[in-house]
């Protein structure tokens, strides 16, 4: 079942930035990764979802609901982490969170202690007193608190300390163990390629691809690098599927994708010394996108 | 010099407003008297035999306003208020705007010192005052000197436009002062207002309650009051020089305060 | 109902602060009154041998402005001047509050419309004028009591009061409307005070010149004491154009803000 479904997706802001014509679904139970460059659109498509602001056209669907008709509704079960946070003035933790939870019908009382406890909350303090990272654990502990059957993050994990994002991400997949749908809107590849199903990769307000982080992986190239005892012939590799050719002295590196076999047999015919062959990290996999129509 | 003309610019806009609300009052204020006037009576007569605390509620004090001169003076109060709640209103969000926009990390990790920034702050809100002063001097020059059938007026309007700028000042710096002092500057506007109308209030109460005569060194309203200065006398020294001191004390205690100040992010 | 809790929490010191601005202001008022009507004996008598356009420009009604009513709505333009400051404060802050504050986020991805939102807001700022109403009166009725010479229609006392709580709804629908309309408001008191003395403005314009179409204009001006005083009732037509500025407001208000677009920051 799909718990967000987004169709033809467009928001125009005049003749400037917005998203056009976006389409992809997230799967119940799954960690769907959001990721592009600042300004691509994801907080436009995020923004979207939660109805905060409304499409030009284009629709999306949340547990199979209109996200605009049945909004209130749908919210029911949304927890939602913006990428910065600001909270009324004048009100301790404990009151916002209390505040934050009387939306919800439901105790949560509970659940924001052992919340606090793992994000390591003090609950009477003012928020106007905290910092950053400390008012950024107060909208973690505010998306969570309800026990979302959905989870929209939104960039959130700047101002938070390597630990407190480690503990972060242990309660995101603790979470999505219990069942929740997760979607991760970041521009940090490392963090998504460790939380991650599948990513759509969006640039300039379209989307470029969507995959599973596996098959991001196998899909493309292969880096090869050739050690050789002398300097080879540039026109040696030349075969459909070698890019970025490189030979300097006795190595040569090249970036490849498609039937592996035919460069194994074309290696087998020299002599070398050294061979490696990688698998390209998402990072390069997301340059890749990028740089191909730059 | 760039925070300066920063500043100029981002006030225009409110600047321009408020000179046409002060035009507009001048405008109100003489086209109820041309109303008067026409009505062709006695006015005087009438007034003469009223109290003190009659006019006092009137608002028309110890005016003679059937001169254009004399129903200027009590015009004078309002442009008055609405100068001073303008400069108060300036001094306080020049200060506390940064907090509130959350601009001030932009502004103050730019290598100059936070003296500097105040010095263009309070220059720029200068200049805005001044204009605004200016404003309302030509206006009531022009619309008075249409209705005053050849009395001199100059003289009089500008008496009473030198006493408000001094009150402008005033209200600038209790404003930036507040803004500067209080921990949550946000409010500093609000609060500065609130003292305005208070010394406004209490300014009306001596007015209407001669026992009480004392209090007039706390309301600067009572300072340079119309009827002293176009027809008492002029400025009274006394008055002069705590408005001099004041001014200069909330200046110094605008600029130590914000140095000293944690700002909040 | 949290909504609702939470608005009236946080507007609840600027409630307490607008109802003791108004008492003082109503109070300093009263407090003149035993002075005004020893002074005033005399020149009652004076005043009625004046002509009709005369007193009608001071706005002295002969009948009725000696006594202790006629008094008071002189005080109560005042009071309704307040009055119109914090309704009109209150209406702009509602939704402009959140997107200053940024927490518009917050609310808006918790499971209520925003219609929801709009209503409770709205009920917290009613809830908070009545209340400032309802001590109001208490306390200025008292206060007549205490300073009238002779007995007064309790009745049209509390008609005259309650024209404040009608200026104010008219205020609150207006504030509501701009806060909606407007992208962003940085200050809610500039806005508020720009409007009411605007109106306030408009309301001597119209006044003087007498026509009683331009009463229209300016919300000030619906609520005639002197005609309140005569008749003890209201006139109609004000009240129901009052109705329907309030509720063309109110409806335009609810329509845009579900529509609107809720930007980040």
């Amino acid at each position: 079942m799909n718990v967000i479904e987004i169709k033809n997706l467009t928001k125009t802001y005049g003749k400037a930035r917005g998203i056009s014509d976006i389409s992809f679904s997230v799967e119940e139970g799954e960690i769907f990764g959001f990721i592009g460059p600042n300004g691509a659109g994801k907080s436009t498509t995020i923004r979207t979802l939660l109805s905060l602001i409304y499409p030009t056209s284009g629709s999306a669907t949340i547990f199979g609901k209109d996200t605009v008709q049945f909004a209130p509704e749908i919210k029911k079960e949304i927890g939602y982490l913006p990428s910065e946070v600001f909270y009324y003035d004048n009100m301790k933790v404990k009151d916002l969170l209390n505040y934050s939870a009387s939306f919800y019908k439901k105790d949560c009382s509970k659940r924001i202690r052992e919340l606090a406890e793992i994000m390591d909350l003090d609950l009477n303090k003012k928020i106007d007193d905290l910092s950053l990272g400390n008012k950024k654990k107060v909208g973690i502990v505010q998306g969570l608190l309800h026990e979302p059957k959905l989870i929209i993050l939104d960039e959130p994990t700047s101002g938070l300390d390597p630990l407190m994002q480690q503990k972060f991400f242990e309660l995101l997949e603790e979470e999505n163990r219990k069942g929740a749908t997760i979607l991760f809107s970041s521009h940090i590849l490392t963090e998504v390629q460790r939380l991650c199903n599948r990513v759509a990769i969006i640039k300039e307000g379209k989307i470029v691809t969507v995959e599973k982080i596996s098959t991001l992986k196998e899909n493309t190239y292969k880096k090869f690098k050739v050690e050789t005892k002398s300097t080879l012939d540039p026109n040696y590799f030349n075969l459909a599927g070698v890019n970025k050719l490189e030979v300097k002295d006795n190595l040569t590196s090249f970036l490849f994708k498609g039937n592996i076999n035919e460069v194994m047999r074309k290696i087998a015919d020299i002599e070398i010394t050294n061979l490696w062959i990688e698998e390209p990290d998402l990072e390069e996999i997301f340059m890749h996108y990028y740089e191909k129509e730059a | 010099m760039n925070i300066f003309l920063k500043e100029l610019k981002s006030h225009r806009k409110s600047l321009v407003f408020w000179s046409i609300g002060v035009f507009l009052m001048v405008v109100s204020g003489m086209f109820k008297y041309e109303s008067l006037s026409s009505s062709g009576q006695p006015m005087n007569e009438m007034l003469e035999g009223m109290p003190k605390s009659m006019l006092a509620v009137l608002g028309i004090g110890e005016f003679d306003i059937s001169t254009a001169t004399g129903y200027y003076g009590l015009l004078f109060i309002y442009l008055l208020l609405m100068a001073t709640i303008h400069a108060a209103m300036l001094g306080a969000t020049i200060i506390a705007k940064e907090e509130r926009d959350k601009t001030s990390e932009f502004l103050f990790v730019k290598p100059v010192s936070r003296n500097g920034i105040i010095t263009a702050k309070l220059a720029a809100a200068f200049v805005n005052i001044l204009i605004l002063n200016i404003v309302t001097f030509v206006s009531s020059l022009v619309l008075v000197g249409k209705y005053s059938n050849g009395e001199v007026v100059t003289g009089d309007i500008v008496v009473t436009m030198a006493g408000m700028f001094i009150l402008q000042l005033l209200f600038m710096v209790i404003g930036s002062s507040l803004a500067a002092v209080k921990r949550k500057s946000k409010t500093a506007a609000s609060l500065a207002t609130g003292v305005l109308l208070l010394t406004y209030v209490i300014s009306v109460a001596i007015d209407l309650n001669e026992n009480i005569e004392g209090f007039k060194y706390f309301t600067p309203f009572k300072y340079f009051e119309a009827k002293n200065v176009m027809f008492g006398g002029g400025f009274e020294f006394t008055f002069v020089l705590l408005s001099g001191v004041l001014i200069a004390a909330l200046t110094v205690v605008t600029f130590i305060f914000y140095k000293k100040r944690d700002l909040n992010v | 109902m949290n909504i609702l809790l939470h608005e009236l929490k946080a507007y609840r010191k600027s409630t307490i602060i607008w109802t003791i601005s108004l008492i003082m202001v109503v109070a300093l008022f009263m407090s003149f009154y035993p002075s005004f009507t020893k002074d005033t004996e005399e020149f009652r008598k004076l005043l009625e041998g004046y002509p009709a356009a005369l007193r009608e420009a001071f706005g002295i009604n002969l009948d009725n402005f000696f006594s202790i009513l006629g008094f008071y709505c002189y005080g109560l333009s005042f009071v309704t001047l307040c009055g119109a400051i914090q309704a009109m404060n209150l209406g702009t802050s509602i939704v402009s509050k959140e997107v200053r504050e940024k927490t518009a986020d917050f609310l808006l991805t918790k499971p209520v419309t925003r219609t929801t939102v709009l209503t409770n807001k709205l009920l917290a700022a009613l809830i908070s004028i009545i209340l400032t109403n309802i001590v109001y009166l208490a306390a200025a009725t008292l206060l007549a009591y205490q300073v009238a010479t002779e007995d007064f229609n309790v009745s049209i006392f509390i008609l005259l009061s309650l024209t404040v709580l009608f200026v104010q709804l008219i205020f609150l629908a207006l504030g509501i409307i701009i806060s909606v309309i407007v992208q962003k408001i940085k200050s809610v008191l500039t806005v508020s005070l720009a409007t009411v003395f605007a109106f306030y403005f408009l309301g001597m314009f119209s006044s003087t010149s007498g026509e009683e179409a331009k009463r229209y204009l300016s919300p000030f001006k619906y609520f005639d004491t002197a005609y309140i005083i005569e008749k003890s009732s209201y006139e109609a037509s004000f009240l129901i154009i009052g109705g329907i500025v309030m509720i063309l407001a109110v409806g335009a208000s609810y329509f845009i803000y579900a529509k609107k677009d809720i930007h980040s920051v």
